[in-house]
């Protein structure tokens, strides 16, 4: 059963995706109706998880996923046109196939019969929706003007499939001793012949007849049990004297393009090879038609092999189109590989150790000085950080994919609330660690719903506020120093500063009389119970508030901002780190203790003169004119002091706007980090985001650059707050 | 629960017995993992007084806590003689280890289950949640202590919180 349970997950997931990527394909159907490779998309999802479902014998999917593909491949075949209606319909299976899924895997009969019946329901929509079919019955032809083709074989052969044998004897074939009788003879014996025509086209005027020369030619309707390979072997005498031909009859061309879909083949095998396999050409065929393509006729030299195929009716087009596209899937299968997510967690946990243990191998180095492994030990360095750099790498995902998913909820929700709604998404190719991803998906949802319930307003209120009826919602990404930044934008009716602030004071967030800034005042926002919305909608309101959105991502060391104007729309910033687990960091020292910075947050180190430094009392000092608070690392953690330095530094740190400075009393440099968590017991700690282990076995802490200033500030404030009480 | 079991049954458990706030107490050998030397404690900010800070322990990162200072004692001075006592407790279904910091490690004792006895409601010195039993030895009780009270990261980190706040306005003043 444990077997079954991991390939029935795989099929979980990869069923998943391929309804994932319908749904994609169907809402870019909805602008872009023409593109046939999305419905292509449509028709592979549908296919893909109907054979999967075959394999696992879920019949309830397979009986659902069958009609659709049919539907589909009758768009693809122009015979049905795709509209909204249809999209929609479509989007009802998807999610019902989903639904089938789940059930079917889970074994749970009551929900499955439950969801047949709903299947039939869904089904029996199609017919209503679909418009009268455009396809014309092919008008049949007169027998002597239409040329024999498969598909005329098929028409009269119904049973089995059939293959055509052209045979095109050459004038010298009969003087070569040859005869043609002898063949069909012998073709018997493999099979029935179940028709002969004799063309005598080429047969001269009677006076200029030479009878010794042949001007015949036959066609053979040919049903056997036997592949091309051995219909070719009969003739191998005449292959000189002969032009022959093999066509295999619309079902055995069916049959191939079955074939190919079992096979599996290896990422390099060639097209050729591949029909070879299945037998749809024989080797010789494969070699004369090499031969065509390598340059002896200029018409085919430059062509592709299945197109020459094509050409010289080797091949149905199908089968080959067939045939190529399992190549290209055999290739992407080759250049994708499925890793667990635990196994590459590992690797990367492991190259951080190697980190440390090259930061410790410099150490010795350093420390005995042993100039002759200088050399050896620094390319060493160069070498773990080039595997740190692509380790990390691995587990990078472009966030395009969650932005996507929100299409459908924009979609849902718009037709649900009755309110026009058009996303934009960009950046959706920046990448960021797969962790994150996972983790910002649940905030992006609340952020987006928010916008959609509460932001967005109704088309009426919208013209009445002299806005276009459609809102737009727009998700943006890109990298900003060693972070990603996303934004959620609205153009809605934005946050009402001062129902914010009665709401706050209400709930004794804050004073009456206090004065707050705007940017403050939103920041409220962020209080948890600061929901301004009045009545809650299902939509969002579930007293899951702001306040959880900033947790969640602050516990990703990320911040969030929100900057909103009254009646023009609302803009959500969320600032990530990019990874969770490795970052160049730069180390300081306070006291003895050692501390380390993320590099991309140091802007500059300034020396801190002795003069200016005891003067001034207060935590700020002008940089070149510019005002700059700081924090002293030694008096905000409460070091006592055993030796004064006299010299301090002062570090330079911005955080998306702002800056800041911290005073420290040692700077050591550039130093690759390895992020270690401190564990549940510091979880409340601020200002520290974890520990790293240095070369020397000492421990270094993370510094939490924004947690820490967002601490001294409100300290401030506190101190303020307290002061303007005791006035 | 598992000392309601080994009782019925008269099992000999082993402890390991050590010296923290001028007393003797015994801890299950079971939740021993090792016993290691004091090199860097480095210290954590803003944490309570009883939590000395991490260690590296092989490329981990331990948190330590001073034993001492925990059951309400004085701030225990570092000697030639003092360890870390390493512990396994569990917390959210995790296992964590915990450093506990002791004046001197003794011996392994054995001690009958049958031997021991509730902790007394008073008269310990001690939160009585910390103790798990009290173990006779010869004419002298010993304390066994409970690890998964006294090292409990539930309420190490609700502490700290508290401590946190603490700092902050003290800070301010």
């Amino acid at each position: 059963m444990s077997a079954t349970t991991e390939v029935q997950k795989l099929f979980m997931t990869e069923t998943e995706e391929l309804l994932l990527d319908m749904e994609d394909a169907l809402l870019s159907l909805e602008s872009d109706t023409e593109n046939i490779e999305l419905i292509n998309q449509l028709f592979r999802a549908m296919h893909t998880i109907k054979g999967a479902a075959g394999i696992f014998n879920y019949n309830a999917i397979v009986d659902f996923t069958h009609p659709i593909e049919t539907t589909i491949d009758r768009v693809r075949k122009n015979e049905l046109k795709i509209n909204s209606t249809l999209i929609a319909l479509l989007l009802k299976c998807k999610d019902h196939t989903w639904a089938l899924v789940n059930a079917s895997v889970a074994e749970d009969e009551l929900d499955l019969t439950s969801l047949m019946i709903q299947s039939q329901n869904i089904l029996a929509e199609f017919n209503l929706s679909e418009p009268i079919s455009p396809a014309l019955p092919s008008c049949p032809q007169p027998f002597e003007t239409q040329p024999i083709s498969p598909e005329r074989i098929d028409e009269r052969y119904t049973d089995s499939g059939h293959w055509l044998i052209s045979l095109d004897f050459k004038v010298d074939a009969l003087r070569n001793g040859l005869d043609p009788l002898n063949f069909i003879r012998y073709l018997q014996q493999l099979g029935q012949v179940l028709e002969v025509i004799c063309l005598s086209n080429r047969l001269p005027a009677f006076e200029v007849c030479d009878f010794e020369s042949c001007f015949l030619s036959y066609r053979i309707v040919f049903s056997g049990d036997c592949s091309k390979e051995q219909i070719e072997a009969v003739f191998e005498f005449a292959q000189d004297d002969c032009d022959i031909l093999i066509l295999p009859s619309q079902k055995i061309s069916e049959s191939f393009q079955n074939l190919i879909d079992e096979l599996n083949p290896s990422e390099n095998q060639r097209l050729g090879e591949i029909l070879l396999t299945i037998g749809a050409i024989t080797e010789r065929e494969l070699t004369k038609s090499l031969n065509l393509q390598s340059g002896h006729i200029p018409e085919c030299a430059s062509k592709k092999l299945g197109e020459v195929l094509i050409a010289n009716q080797l091949v149905d087009q199908p089968v080959v189109e067939q045939a190529l596209k399992k190549q290209t899937q055999a290739r992407e299968q080759a250049q994708t590989i499925r890793v667990d997510s635990n196994r590459l967690g590992q690797l990367i946990n492991l190259v951080g150790e190697l980190v440390t243990a090259s930061a410790a191998m410099r150490v010795m180095v350093d420390k005995y000085h042993l100039l002759d492994a200088n050399d050896q030990v620094s390319s060493v360095e160069h070498l773990v950080q080039e595997i740190r750099e692509n380790a990390l790498q691995l587990r990078m995902v472009q966030i395009g994919e969650t932005f996507s998913r929100f299409r459908r909820v924009v979609r849902d929700v718009s037709n649900e609330l009755g309110k026009q709604i058009e996303l934009t998404i960009q950046g959706g190719e920046s990448e960021l660690d797969k962790i994150v991803v996972e983790k910002i998906n649940d905030p992006l949802t609340h952020l987006v719903r928010n916008a959609l319930d509460h932001g967005i307003e109704l088309p009426e209120q919208r013209i009445s506020k002299g806005k276009s009826p459609t809102g737009h919602l727009m998700l943006n990404a890109y990298h900003d120093s060693g972070h990603i930044v996303i934004e959620v934008t609205d153009d809605g009716a934005g946050l009402d500063p001062e129902r914010i602030r009665r709401k706050a004071e209400s709930l004794g967030v804050i004073e009456a009389n206090q004065v707050l800034s705007h940017a403050e005042i939103l920041r409220l926002a962020f209080e948890p119970g600061l929901s301004t919305k009045e009545k809650a909608s299902n939509l969002s309101g579930r007293g899951v508030g702001m306040d959880v959105v900033k947790r969640n991502i602050e516990a990703l060391r990320g911040s969030v901002e929100l900057d909103s104007e009254l009646g023009k729309g609302t803009k959500v910033t969320i600032t990530l780190p990019l990874t969770l687990a490795i970052i160049d960091g730069f180390m300081v020292g306070a006291a003895n203790e050692n501390y380390v910075i993320p590099l991309n947050m140091v802007e500059e180190c300034v020396e801190l003169n002795q003069g200016e430094w005891h003067e001034q009392q207060k935590n700020y000092i002008s940089l070149r004119g510019e005002l700059m608070p700081f924090i002293r690392l030694t008096s905000f953690f409460n070091i006592s002091q055993t030796n004064q330095h006299k010299r301090e530094s002062l570090v330079v740190v911005r955080f998306g706007r702002s800056k800041a400075g911290i005073v420290v009393d040692k700077l050591f440099g550039e130093q690759q980090t390895v992020i270690k968590p401190l564990g549940k017991m510091f979880q409340h700690l601020k200002g520290l985001s974890g520990a790293t282990i240095l070369g020397t076995g000492d421990i270094a802490l993370i510094l939490d650059i924004q947690g820490l200033i967002t601490e001294v500030s409100i300290g401030a404030k506190k101190h303020h707050h307290v002061a303007m009480i005791d006035d | 629960m598992k000392m309601a079991q080994a009782s019925t049954a008269g099992d000999i458990t082993q402890y390991l017995t050590f010296q923290s706030a001028n007393d003797t107490f015994a801890i299950d050998i079971l939740d021993v993992k090792e016993i290691i030397e004091i090199e860097g404690i480095t210290r954590v900010p803003m944490m309570p007084e009883f939590l000395c800070g991490i260690i590296n322990l092989r490329g981990r990162v331990v948190p330590v806590i001073d034993l001492s200072k925990r059951l309400g004692r004085h701030t225990t001075v570092m000697t030639k003689k003092s360890c870390i006592v390493l512990v396994e407790v569990s917390h959210e279904e995790e296992q964590q280890i915990i450093g506990m910091l002791v004046d001197e490690v003794n011996e392994i004792l054995e001690i009958d289950d049958e031997h021991t006895q509730p902790p007394p409601d008073f008269g310990a010195d001690l939160r009585v949640d910390f103790i798990r039993a009290m173990g006779r030895v010869g004419e002298h009780f010993m304390i066994l202590l409970d690890i998964n009270y006294v090292l409990s990261v539930a309420d190490i980190s609700a502490i700290s919180q508290l401590s946190f706040h603490a700092t902050d306005v003290v800070n301010e003043e």
